[in-house]
């Protein structure tokens, strides 16, 4: 299949591809080609476009064979587009949109406010995961790779497991819901209503974008360290 | 001026038919599919929620618990009875009663009056449909940043009635987070923006 193809299928994996690496204008590149140029994994990259675009996706043999490094660099750089691009953009929009306002202007305040209190838990969300979960699993995919436990390893290994991470991987998306209801139901938009609808459209998009991306921690990778764990605890 | 929903439960055919073309003078009402079996009509009720019932008295003896008064009033129902015997408004609380002999206008009359003041009701809730006034001062109380059991001691409620107000507000406004509950009730001017902590 043609990675163009694939694009043109699904316009919400143009951020997919990019935190890849892989750039537009790749002709009639077949998806195979690409990936090698890039030198990204194909099958991961395969599972992962799958787990996007469809929501029952559910990859069983092939999780075997992604290297748990990849994914977890590529959650990274999705994480850090959130709040680098995607996050900061929403947030420049509302504050010029509360310079540009006159009888509005505490609304938008409000709505600011908001917004900077969701990216706030949002931040704090991919923290833990960052300084928690992933050292987690990159140390269970170490055991299992040298088919030995180091003192540290098993130190990491014990203080946590993938079941409390299931567990607590809580609905972060609450509060963005929240904010699009207020904004659709209960605010009179401002003079600027370009903008204002914008803002709205952008928080719809990164709801979605967020969604794919909790699908593939619940789909990929909490299951990979489940089986992982299991093959642990047997081996020692 | 919205529409008024009225279910006919007669069981003798002329009457059921005659009231009904009666009452189809008034504007601004919808008439519902008449029932003529006393069985069926707590199952009609409850499926269709009309605004008024209008029923002969020996609909209603079914032993329908459903139908006596506390259904009636928990729907918001209006209750008009038609029946030869005066003395029988009382036991059902009816809000008007439509006697054998009435004539047209006075028939014409009752109801109306009836469908006037279901009209004005609705209209009100509709302008304010969103929270009763409990639900109001509950979410206040949330915004200002209370606890279920604060709220419970200070409203003198149990926790238990607490939780199922914060469900149906979180239901009604379609906002789930404290924060987010907070700037509607900003919003509505519910509560002061300097109050919030």
């Amino acid at each position: 299949m043609k990675m163009a193809d694939v694009i043109q299928m699904n316009y919400m994996l143009i951020p997919v591809i990019h935190r890849f690496g892989i750039e537009l204008g790749f002709g009639d590149k077949t998806v195979d080609q690409v990936c090698e140029e890039n030198e990204v994994d194909l099958n991961f990259f395969l599972q992962l476009v799958n787990a996007y675009h469809d929501q029952d996706y559910f990859p069983k043999e092939e999780l075997q064979s992604i290297p748990v490094r990849e994914i977890i660099a590529y959650l990274k750089m999705t994480h850090a587009s959130y709040l680098n691009n995607t996050v900061t953009e929403i947030e420049q929009k509302i504050k010029s949109l509360e310079l540009e306002g006159s009888e509005d202007k505490k609304y938008i305040a409000l709505i600011r406010n908001f917004f900077e209190g969701y990216k706030s838990e949002l931040t704090e969300h991919i923290m833990r995961e960052e300084d928690v979960v992933f050292p987690y699993v990159l140390a269970v995919d170490e055991i299992i790779k040298s088919e030995q436990i180091t003192d540290q390893n098993k130190k990491v290994f014990e203080s946590f497991s993938i079941e409390e991470y299931e567990e607590e991987h809580d609905d972060v998306e609450e509060k963005l819901m929240d904010l699009r209801t207020i904004m659709i139901k209960y605010v009179a938009p401002p003079a600027n209503t370009n903008l204002y609808h914008s803002i709205i459209q952008d928080l719809f998009r990164l709801e979605e974008d967020l969604n794919y991306h909790s699908r593939i921690e619940d789909k990929v990778l909490i299951p990979k360290i489940v089986l992982m764990e299991k093959s642990i605890k047997n081996l020692f | 001026m919205p529409r008024i929903s009225i279910l006919i439960a007669e069981s003798t055919c002329l009457i059921r038919k005659g009231l009904g073309s009666v009452i189809q003078k008034l504007g601004n009402v919808e008439i519902l599919q008449p029932v003529s079996n006393k069985v069926e009509l707590c199952d009609i009720v409850n499926r269709l929620k009309p605004d008024v019932l209008i029923a002969n008295t020996n609909m209603l003896d079914s032993g329908c618990e459903d139908l006596k008064k506390p259904f009636i009033a928990a729907n918001k129902m209006s209750l008009v009875l038609i029946s030869e015997d005066k003395s029988i408004e009382g036991k059902y609380n009816a809000d008007a009663l439509i006697h054998y002999k009435d004539n047209q206008s006075k028939i014409l009359e009752i109801i109306e009056e009836i469908v006037n003041q279901k009209a004005e009701k609705k209209r009100i809730n509709k302008s304010n449909e969103t929270l009763s006034s409990r639900e109001q001062n509950i979410l206040k109380h949330i915004a200002l940043g209370l606890t279920n059991k604060e709220i419970a001691d200070q409203l003198f409620i149990s926790i238990h009635t607490v939780v199922t107000h914060r469900k149906n507000i979180t239901q009604k406004l379609g906002i789930k987070s404290v924060s987010g509950l907070t700037v509607y009730a900003i919003l509505n001017n519910l509560i002061n923006m300097d109050e919030v902590k």
